[in-house]
């Protein structure tokens, strides 16, 4: 009678969150979910977010999610990486749905009926931590922070909300994808793992052309590359004398350029640029 | 337009069997559906043991019992391939990236489309015969994608594996069910993706589930009836020779999956078939062993299913390193002499030469980049580097979870005498970790991370020699490729990458000759045929199924 209950609160509360698996989900096993007073839940909110729901929805996602997104979330060959943003969802309860029913038409598929409500959202939990969504207080002063941010000229490089160039990623809602332990690795070791879209590449044309710049796409047959003054390029490799990748960061390590201190004040700015809360 | 009328005479006199269909004046892509020929006829096991007589027609997975992948059609040669030009494209409906290969019978094209659905369409034109929808239940178990990679064919039926873990027979000429065998029970774990092969009269026919804590197998069915003949466990049960290389009870739940098709030498009547992963993938300490037949080749005695022998490629897996390429069969000197070669591309990095009569162990070297073996001994057994186990914090191995290569046809040319091979360089941080079977649920007990984006790594189309295993030239790919290899009697090699480019190199020098990009991932091994005189290449990208032959 209560898990009755427990599965109808969950499908009323997410309301158009969830198209489908209501019906399903009264008839599905319950995986012990115990009798918790559900009565408060809002649209969409998560009842299971505490760290033991986090390391219960870690083991299910190694189970069930990691072959295809790899066994800490940052994606393989088949599945996207999950530890800057999502593409699918926004909320708790559109990762909730995908989890739930996966992609119509594409290779997710919803997580087996077999398991109950909670361990999907123990999921969502687990993945809210992958992309630093799971808040956690830090030391820095964001204020002082933002100071080290202009000073050592950022904004040369990287843009938020609409402000600085855009040779670098985009720090708008850096807050929401990375966690301070992760923008303290960005800061100090840069060159750990550039992603593909930040490699530099160097090639000179058969007319002696010589272009340096980002290298925004590349294939077996040519290369796409936009150099410093903001030009577009595209090559064919057979017109190119020369050509050389670099899976080098671009930014400078601050391990040596800024104190203990700073790194943390600036931290705890980078980490507070999040997007508004939806509604 | 003069070169193939050419061609055409040449045809009319050479006459050999497949060119009797050969219609002058058909050869603008427009005129191509006015030839007054019925399509389609029953097939015969004739048909299938001589199909390479028969380069018209692509009759099987493979194109032939040797899994050759390789056409005797030659009107697409190395010096026009670069005159190649789109004929037609069929839309699959489904948005899953297509790993089918069709079957081609006179004029007729049958192609499945995900997840298990097959149309008929005219190999001319691409236009519908009919069309087969596959119900299936809500639920089902698979593991990496709603795969269906084509149908078998004999007499006029044909035969398809099904996500839910059936096989099924139609009627070829109107897409009637005919039957419905569940081979095993999807609610496990089991799943069916692999194109069937007929051997005399039986159909042949493997399993999927490896990640499932399944016990895998290859069944034989009466095509008349669906009903089973014999089945093969790719895990001995207790009392048989092997059981005591599976801990405990871990040979119950122990994988060795099936998933693609196996190859048949019919001088030998044997069927020769490559094994999955042992399960759980990444936690081998809970079946210690050396976990027979796992990751292996199994040769199998077509009448009665009995096994005749076997090479184990990874005894006791820990990587996840199926055995489940295509068994490509050759008949080429080695040391000197004629010999009937097995040739085999593992997923492990090492490319093997065995005596496929006996299973005799002849050579082995690696191919893609590979870290866990030192050598293999005289048996092919690997010396394994020490400390290359996946551990609690991660250990990097190469090759990659996906391998050095992976299920998607190699091809081996007898023009060239060289086998054709997609190769990833790549390498994968292995984690084990404790796992509880639960049936129908992810068995698995670990998992990979990638230490450097994929795009790191390099990878490319690898040529190789049957006498050395030595590579003998290799077509770089950026940024990699999950695709088949097609080779053709014209001197022409086929392959495709990951950001949808189809490609054409000379098959003796990698010369590249053409290239053109379909927009989608080729994940398919491109096939042959011909219809009123005119070769057709066929590839899928995305889920579009296109067709090549060269323009006026």
């Amino acid at each position: 009678m209560f898990r009755k209950t427990l599965q109808l609160g969950v499908g009323i509360a997410l309301g158009f969150g969830l198209i489908c698996g209501q019906a399903d989900d009264l008839t599905a096993q319950d995986d012990g979910a115990i009798g918790t007073d559900v009565s408060h839940l809002n649209a969409g909110e998560n009842p299971y977010t505490t760290a033991y729901d986090v390391r219960i929805g870690s083991g299910i996602f190694e189970r069930s999610c990691s072959r295809c997104h790899g066994l800490d979330g940052t994606g393989g060959e088949r599945g996207p990486d999950l530890t800057s943003g999502f593409q699918r969802a926004s909320t708790d309860a559109g990762l909730f749905n995908v989890v739930r029913n996966g992609v119509p038409d594409t290779e997710m598929r919803g997580i087996s009926q077999n398991r109950g409500d909670q361990s999907v959202w123990q999921i969502v939990s687990y993945l809210q931590t992958l992309s630093g969504g799971m808040r956690v207080d830090v030391p820095g002063d964001p204020v002082t922070g933002a100071a080290v941010y202009a000073q050592n000229d950022c904004a040369g490089c990287h843009v938020i909300d609409g402000v600085g160039s855009s040779s670098g990623p985009d720090l708008t809602t850096i807050g929401n994808r990375r966690s301070p332990a992760e923008l303290a690795s960005d800061l100090t070791d840069p060159d750990e793992r550039v992603q593909p879209q930040w490699w530099m590449m160097n090639v000179t044309h058969n007319d002696g052309t010589r272009v340096e710049g980002r290298r925004l796409n590349e294939g077996t047959y040519s290369v796409r590359i936009l150099d410093e003054s903001g030009r577009m390029w595209s090559f064919e490799k057979r017109n190119l004398s020369q050509s050389e990748r670099l899976e080098n960061s671009t930014m400078p390590s601050y391990s040596e350029n800024l104190s203990d201190d700073q790194l943390q004040d600036l931290i705890a700015y980078l980490y507070g640029l999040i997007r508004p809360l939806d509604g | 337009m003069k070169q193939y009328l050419i061609f055409v005479l040449l045809l009319m006199f050479a006459t050999p069997a497949w060119a009797q269909v050969v219609v002058p004046g058909s050869l603008n892509p427009a005129n191509r559906a006015n030839s007054a020929v019925a399509s389609f006829r029953s097939v015969t096991n004739d048909d299938l043991l001589n199909s390479s007589d028969q380069p018209e027609n692509w009759l099987m997975y493979s194109g032939n019992y040797s899994s050759q992948r390789y056409t005797e059609l030659d009107q697409i040669n190395a010096n026009n391939a670069s005159d190649l030009q789109m004929q037609w494209a069929f839309q699959l409906r489904a948005l899953d990236r297509a790993e089918t290969t069709p079957v081609v019978v006179d004029g007729v094209m049958f192609v499945t489309e995900s997840p298990s659905n097959v149309i008929a369409l005219d190999a001319r034109t691409g236009e519908q015969f009919w069309r087969y929808n596959y119900d299936l239940p809500e639920e089902v178990n698979y593991c990496c994608g709603r795969n269906n990679r084509g149908v078998a064919v004999l007499g006029d039926r044909l035969f398809m594996s099904t996500l839910d873990a059936h096989l099924i027979a139609l009627d070829a000429r109107t897409g009637t069910l005919l039957w419905d065998t569940e081979v095993a029970r999807t609610e496990e774990g089991y799943s069916k993706t692999a194109a069937p092969l007929i051997v005399g009269d039986k159909v042949v026919t493997g399993i999927a589930g490896g990640e499932f804590g399944i016990r895998g197998f290859i069944d034989a069915y009466d095509p008349a009836t669906g009903e089973q003949i014999w089945r093969f466990y790719t895990i001995p049960g207790p009392g048989e020779p092997g059981n005591d290389t599976w801990a405990d009870d871990s040979w119950m739940t122990g994988g060795s999956a099936t998933w693609v098709t196996g190859s048949y030498d019919p001088e030998l009547n044997l069927i020769y078939w490559g094994t999955g992963n042992p399960g759980p993938d990444w936690n081998g300490d809970v079946r210690l062993g050396d976990n027979l037949y796992s990751d292996a080749v199994v040769a199998l005695d077509a009448d009665t299913g009995e096994l005749v022998w076997y090479f184990q490629f990874t005894p006791h897996d820990v990587h996840d390193w199926d055995a489940t390429q295509i068994p490509l069969l050759a008949d080429t000197e080695y040391d000197g002499e004629q010999r009937k070669l097995m040739l085999w591309p593992n997923r492990n990095a090492w490319f093997y030469i065995l005596d496929r009569e006996t299973g005799q162990f002849l050579n082995g070297r690696p191919y893609a980049r590979q870290s866990w073996a030192e050598s293999l001994d005289e048996n092919g057994r690997p010396r394994r580097v020490p400390d290359t186990f996946p551990s609690i914090e991660g250990t990097t191995v190469s090759p990659s979870i996906g391998g050095g290569s992976n299920w998607f046809s190699p091809s081996y040319s007898p023009l060239s005498d060289l086998v054709y091979v997609t190769a990833y360089d790549g390498e994968t941080t292995y984690f084990i970790r404790e796992d509880e079977y639960i049936p129908g649920e992810r068995y698995t007990g670990g998992g990979g991370t990638t230490p450097l984006p994929q795009d790191s790594y390099h990878a490319a189309l690898r040529a190789i020699s049957p006498q050395t295993g030595l590579t003998q030239w290799e077509y770089p790919i950026q940024p990699r490729s999950t695709a088949g290899v097609l080779s053709t009697a014209g001197e022409v090699v086929f392959g495709g990458t990951v950001d949808g480019y189809f490609y054409a190199l000379n098959s003796s020098t990698g010369e590249e000759l053409w290239y053109v990009n379909l927009g989608s991932r080729v994940h398919s091994g491109a096939m042959s045929y011909a219809v009123d005189g005119v070769q057709y290449i066929g590839i899928a990208a995305g889920n579009v199924y296109y067709t090549f032959a060269l323009g006026d």
